[in-house]
């Protein structure tokens, strides 16, 4: 508060306006600095840990990727490997693809579920919300196996339909980008729900109550009042998902098949078997890239729905 | 309580004691069954020998410990790893892993030459096993014995295939280019050309070899290329397969004891692998892993003998391929894979 109002300052003295920095004169200037480090300590530990062991690494990976290995100097040559590559493009592109239909998926299933649980008094309510994180308690692996189970040729599903008779062939619901969604969309969704959760419980109810009240639909309601007002929650639900999606390996792994290559199972590779850990950080950046501009667009995106839904 | 805190205070400084005197010995190596048949063949035998205690670390594959070792510089927490030839090769050019001499490791003067020269330096070769044809009996009425039989009309829709990420599939490659008239180092284009064809008529790919037994397991594929020690495991097992070596040879999977330089029981490590090269080791271990040595002198039951790679001429009829020339094709080769066999498969 007191740096968004700030002080305007000329050479020798200072304006005093209404903030903690009014007080703040040439001589107060020890004051404004203890100030600042009450602030400030408190981010110190959190922003040392993220200094150690993520800005460092992250650096070492860049770095890295500029150095080939036999390279004597820095090169773009795995860049150019990267994007020359129609392999690894296409790699680029079906984690997009991925991404956003999962992004989409747990938006669309999560959105419901947040509603009964914001706004319900049911005593199922306990149960739905536990029911909504229970899958979180269980490993990834173990749920993405389960999966298996169910959506291969000889499973639970494609077994059903052939002993009813409904199918001669197994349907193609695993080891493809169907298998994949299904499985991360069932990893994500707790995530989902938490996240739009919190906004909907943002909602004033008599909002709703109100509009029902001069006439309105539980549609129009939905359409025009709750859906608006959570825009920052979809917004932020999707890009949760989309960014745990990109960068999920073994749901894709499990699930894809040989041949379903994202850029996370192509790092592990690239790390593990072929050890060429240059190109691997290539595509790790890439990734990194990838999700920070989809982040901003959706950010930009969250701007102009909130300005347009609200004035 | 007395007593209680004097015990307790004995066994910590009895732990120390151990530690301060380096007698702890960290063996990273496979789970599984493989875990059981280690401890029983070699790791209690070399405790009860030596006076020691080895702490056995079942957790990673060996290209994840190889991960691990070029991550620390070579200082990955444990004193011996199990790891395969063309990782020793790497992690010895790189400088990660101890060079291994005869005077430190006297055993390795009695494996076969050819054999250590494929592994390098740093590997000392304590076990082999080849690229077998695993079939099911109740399938097969005579036993194949070429590598083309893979691609009988019979076996289409019933074969399952390693993903490029297993070296199976390299080397598998590497033998297809030998049987169609290229050779398993340079012309190696008619290994890809035999492998598309091959995964025309397969189910897919599988990358673990636990799952890709399963499939024969099951009965869903009725024939796969496997590693005979695997395999033998598989057959003794119960299940209705059995395996050959095709009559045009094969290629070993030539498996290593590897020190990392910085190990902090480097003294011990390397006793361990020569206990583990020493000649009723290999034995022991050939009995009980059912894999084969290269070790030409050791002596095992007529099964084994029959079945596994344990003699001079046994040892003179594999297919060596040339490990650095693989490890710098490799990335190539997965890129062919993954344009040239996997879209071929249905």
């Amino acid at each position: 508060m007191g740096h968004a109002l700030g002080t305007r300052s000329r050479p020798g003295r200072s304006v005093v306006t209404m903030s903690s920095i009014t007080l703040a004169t040439n001589r107060g200037r020890p004051f404004r600095t203890s100030n600042v480090l009450r602030q400030y300590v408190p981010l110190l530990p959190p922003s040392i840990l993220l200094l150690v062991f993520f800005a460092i690494p992250m650096g070492m990976m860049v770095g890295l990727s500029f150095h080939p290995e036999g390279a004597s100097t820095a090169t773009l040559a795995n860049y150019e490997r990267f994007f020359t590559d129609d392999f690894t493009l296409a790699g680029l592109g079906r984690t997009v693809l991925m991404s956003g239909l999962v992004a989409i998926c747990v938006t669309v299933m999560a959105y419901p579920v947040a509603y009964f649980l914001a706004r319900s008094r049911s005593r199922w309510r306990a149960v739905v919300f536990a029911l909504a994180i229970a899958p979180e308690l269980a490993g990834v692996v173990l749920r993405t196996y389960g999966w298996l189970i169910i959506l291969e040729d000889q499973g639970f599903i494609n077994s059903g339909l052939m002993w009813l008779g409904l199918i001669s062939e197994p349907l193609p619901l695993a080891k493809n980008m169907f298998g994949v969604v299904v499985g991360l969309t069932h990893v994500i969704l707790p995530f989902g729900i938490l996240s739009l959760l919190t906004s909907l419980q943002g909602v004033d109810p008599s909002l709703e109550k109100s509009a029902q009240i001069l006439g309105a639909s539980r549609i129009s309601v939905l359409r025009h009042i709750v859906v608006p007002l959570t825009v920052p929650g979809i917004v932020s639900s999707m890009l949760l998902a989309f960014t745990m999606s990109a960068s999920a390996y073994a749901t894709p792994a499990i699930l894809g098949g040989a041949d379903f290559k994202v850029l996370a199972t192509m790092v592990y590779e690239q790390v593990l078997f072929y050890i060429d850990w240059s190109f691997a950080a290539v595509m790790a950046n890439v990734l990194l890239v990838m999700m920070l501009i989809i982040a901003a667009i959706g950010s930009r995106l969250e701007m102009r729905l909130h300005k347009k839904l609200h004035f | 309580m007395k007593c209680l805190f004097l015990a307790a205070s004995a066994a910590v400084l009895s732990g120390a004691a151990t530690i301060a005197h380096g007698q702890e010995l960290i063996v990273n190596s496979y789970g599984g069954p493989y875990e059981q048949i280690i401890q029983d063949a070699i790791i209690k035998p070399f405790e009860e020998q030596f006076g020691v205690s080895v702490i056995y670390d079942a957790v990673g594959s060996s290209q994840q410990d190889y991960a691990k070792i070029k991550a620390t510089n070579g200082r990955p927490g444990f004193d011996v790893v199990v790891m395969t030839a063309s990782q020793s090769l790497e992690g010895c050019r790189e400088g990660l892993l101890e060079p291994l001499s005869a005077e430190a490791v006297p055993n390795l003067a009695h494996l076969n030459a050819a054999i250590s020269a494929v592994a390098g330096e740093c590997g000392a070769v304590h076990e082999l096993q080849y690229l077998a044809l695993l079939y099911r009996t109740d399938m097969f009425e005579e036993a194949p014995t070429s590598w083309t039989d893979l691609y009988d009309e019979r076996l289409d829709n019933r074969i399952v295939l390693p993903t490029f990420a297993n070296i199976m599939a390299a080397f598998l490659t590497q033998l297809m280019s030998s049987v169609h008239g290229g050779d398993i180092d340079n012309n190696i284009d008619p290994g890809f050309e035999a492998m598309a064809r091959l995964a025309a008529q397969s189910i897919g790919f599988e990358q673990a070899s636990a799952i890709l037994e399963s499939y024969i397991r099951d009965g869903r594929v009725w024939a796969m290329p496997f590693w005979d020690g695997r395999a033998q495991l598989l057959v003794d097992s119960g299940a209705p397969v059995d395996y050959v070596l095709p009559k045009e040879g094969s290629i070993p999977l030539i498996a290593t004891l590897n020190v990392p330089v910085g190990a902090d029981n480097k003294e011990l490590a390397l006793q361990f692998v020569d206990f583990f090269l020493e000649k009723t080791s290999q034995e022991r271990w050939v009995e009980g892993y059912k894999v084969g040595s290269a070790r030409a002198d050791i002596e095992v039951s007529e099964e084994a003998r029959a079945r596994k790679i344990t003699t001079p001429a046994d040892l003179d009829a594999l297919l060596l391929p040339d490990l650095s020339s693989l490890a710098s094709n490799l990335s190539a080769w997965g890129m062919r894979w993954e344009r040239e066999v996997v879209p071929a498969a249905r």
